[in-house]
């Protein structure tokens, strides 16, 4: 009797014993993400910040605000990278965000399913292709396209660059928008209806502007793709050492492609500034993720008051 | 009157609007995925599929048969059991018969080095194959008895090393971040209360999914590459794939646990068992479908990556033999195709990559169709 207990009460405690084990496993493991990201911002800062601090520093105000690139003879500008990249991403959202959004429109509002059931494993698809074949397909169609009808004769240029991140951030865009466009109760298209409004007139009074949040965020998510977008953009973007763009066929060298062209040969201080301009473009993703998460939250709780 | 022909203009507009929205979103698919198989399908055969990237040139030591000498079929090397065949000035071995020695060559660590259709024989005894006849070849191959010295070339041009290492690649990066990823996800989903370490564990999340992958590639390069010395490996690659593809794992994971009803939980409980044996015996068989789904999602993207992958497992065309040091490194589809664009400016070998890398996407988009769909359709009978 006595030893049948003792044995329940070891067999018990081995139980707490495993339960409160794998409790600490599960926390680890969702710690990790935490870990990753201090991680990450702490080597890449620090190594990004190297040249800015001790003997020989490189101005911090000339790196920031210079027009010219040129390692060899250490000159390290790249505000005419970030003006090509926040340049390039504006393009993108004003070329991209209507056409996702109407398509989303017509997915979510319009097309009668037969038509879902083909255009949405497309955007799928779409959403799936990997950067680089967005990237070939810019140098082989839409560059040699512009070449063509470009003042400068170059198809290498800012304009290239919006057209491909304007179609790479379409996925994205659609099914953000279609979801909270989905997301907004039958009630309000009724009473639209009932007003005597027309289909038109309630999905561009009624229905879009209930989902004006969940847009937002699919844009700024599409912003965040745009900026970091590295593969795609550096095949197409012409990569100048200098000089701010001037017109849409001017060459641009974005933030992303500046540090993947370099890396594989850079060394010592080439090599820190290039962590720089990584540094750089973090410090607008983390604005980016800020403001989006910042969003996302709000819906969260419109969500929980419906 | 004259308002409601303005509305019905107004309108008209619009709607012509959405639907060339949506037709010029279809019409982009078909022009990158025409434009994808117009310059790669000419360089896609079966070669390109089962070959090496490089030619291998080896040295082997071949044992020869007796030759009888009835045998005069043209190109017919008796002595080896080899047909050969002259093709654009080089002699390459057109067929090899059962028993034939060439099968049992070793090189010259004495390791076998079994010859194969397609090789190219530069080199036999003494003789060099640079411009030489057939009837001269056939000659050097079949002069004096017992043992030659061969040097052959098995040509490249295929993409092989680069399927290999993206399989070790994504097989890698799944037993390290798979595991992580639903741990976390069962943490979030089952015993995590509101407070702030959720909070800061959910902006960490946010935050990551968010960091583009070019920053991931410079992490991994400073870390793992340099830090931990891994040199540009398939580990140092898998590992800074891993910490970007958490997000997806657990995001996707965790919506699948959520979709477990809450009365299996109860009832488990109800019955006495504990909330681990609650977790492993029914939350997960139920949840599997979607941890799947998951992986396969990751799949994709590990599939679809460069920026990550480049600086941390490099781009060099072989088939790794180690995890970590110099013969770890290792280029999948994905950075080879982005290197013949960028060294080579090789648009139609690099649309051939294409057209294999969009088959893999479309493979598995609809595998996770087909896993969804079954789920679906198990729950909601």
């Amino acid at each position: 009797m006595n030893n049948a207990n003792k044995e329940k009460i070891v067999a018990k405690r081995q139980k707490d014993y495993k339960e409160k084990v794998f409790h600490f496993i599960f926390l680890v493991s969702a710690l990790v993400s935490v870990l990753s990201v201090i991680a990450i911002i702490v080597f890449v800062f620090s190594k990004g910040l190297k040249p800015f601090f001790g003997e020989g520093a490189y101005s911090f105000f000339d790196f920031i605000t210079g027009l010219k690139w040129d390692p060899g003879n250490d000159v390290y500008g790249i505000f005419y990278m970030i003006v090509g990249s926040v340049l390039a991403t504006l393009g993108a959202i004003v070329l991209g965000v209507p056409i996702g959004l109407l398509t989303a429109v017509f997915i979510a509002e319009i097309a009668p399913k037969k038509i879902v059931a083909i255009i949405r494993p497309a955007i799928e698809l779409l959403a799936g292709i990997p950067s680089v074949i967005y990237g070939a397909f810019g140098l082989g169609v839409i560059v040699q396209l512009i070449k063509k009808v470009s003042p400068t004769g170059q198809g290498e240029s800012l304009l290239a660059v919006i057209c491909v991140l304007a179609i790479m951030i379409l996925p994205t865009i659609i099914t953000l928008s279609e979801s909270s466009l989905r997301a907004v109760p039958k009630s309000y298209r009724e009473a639209s209806y009932g007003l005597g409004a027309s289909k038109i007139q309630t999905i561009f009074k009624t229905v879009v502007p209930a989902a004006k949040s969940g847009i937002l965020s699919a844009t700024v998510l599409g912003i965040g793709r745009a900026i970091g977008e590295t593969m795609a953009v550096m095949m197409i973007a012409g990569n100048n050492i200098g000089g701010l763009p001037n017109s849409i066929w001017s060459k641009i060298r974005p933030l992303t492609s500046n540090i993947s062209m370099e890396m594989s040969y850079a060394s010592g201080r080439h090599q820190d500034m290039l962590f720089a301009t990584g540094v750089v473009l973090f410090i607008f993703i983390l604005v980016i993720n800020t403001v989006l998460i910042r969003l996302t939250g709000k819906m969260g709780d419109e969500g929980s008051k419906k | 009157m004259i308002k409601n022909s303005n509305t019905k203009l107004k309108d008209g507009i619009a709607g012509g609007l959405i639907y060339l929205s949506a037709t010029i979103t279809v019409a982009i698919l078909i022009v990158i995925i025409g434009f994808v198989l117009y310059k790669g399908l000419p360089g896609i055969n079966l070669k390109f599929l089962t070959r090496m990237w490089d030619d291998v040139t080896t040295v082997v030591d071949v044992n020869r048969n007796n030759v009888t000498g009835n045998n005069t079929e043209a190109g017919y090397v008796e002595s080896l059991g080899i047909s050969i065949a002259l093709e654009d000035e080089a002699v390459v071995i057109k067929s090899i018969d059962n028993d034939s020695p060439v099968k049992d060559a070793v090189n010259v660590k004495k390791v076998p080095y079994a010859l194969k259709k397609g090789d190219v024989i530069g080199k036999a005894g003494s003789t060099n194959f640079k411009n030489i006849t057939l009837e001269e070849a056939k000659l050097a191959l079949n002069e004096g008895t017992g043992p030659i010295k061969m040097k052959v070339t098995r040509p490249g041009g295929g993409i092989v090393p680069m399927l290999v290492s993206t399989i070790y690649i994504i097989g890698l990066t799944l037993i390290i971040a798979a595991p992580i990823g639903i741990c976390a996800a069962i943490y979030l989903n089952e015993y995590a209360k509101p407070g702030k370490t959720l909070n800061i564990i959910r902006f960490a999340i946010q935050n990551l999914a968010g960091i583009p992958s070019i920053i991931y590639g410079l992490f991994g390069m400073l870390v793992f590459v340099q830090g931990f010395k891994m040199s540009y490996s398939i580990l140092a690659g898998s590992f800074t794939l891993s910490i970007m593809l958490l997000p997806t794992i657990i995001s996707t994971t965790e919506e699948t646990l959520k979709e477990v009803p809450r009365t299996y939980r109860e009832s488990s409980m109800g019955l006495g068992a504990t909330k681990l044996q609650t977790i492993s015996k029914i939350i997960i068989p139920s949840a599997l479908p979607g941890i799947l789904v998951a992986i396969i999602l990751s799949i994709g993207r590990i599939v679809g990556e460069s920026a990550a992958l480049i600086w941390t497992a490099g781009t060099i065309a072989q088939i790794p033999k180690t995890l970590v040091g110099s013969e770890a490194a290792a280029a999948t589809l994905t950075t080879k195709m982005y290197w013949l664009i960028k060294e080579t400016a090789d648009l139609e070998q690099a649309s051939s990559i294409a057209v294999v890398l969009i088959v893999l996407v479309i493979a598995l988009n609809i595998l996770s169709k087909f896993i969804t769909r079954r789920f679906l359709k198990k729950r909601t009978s």
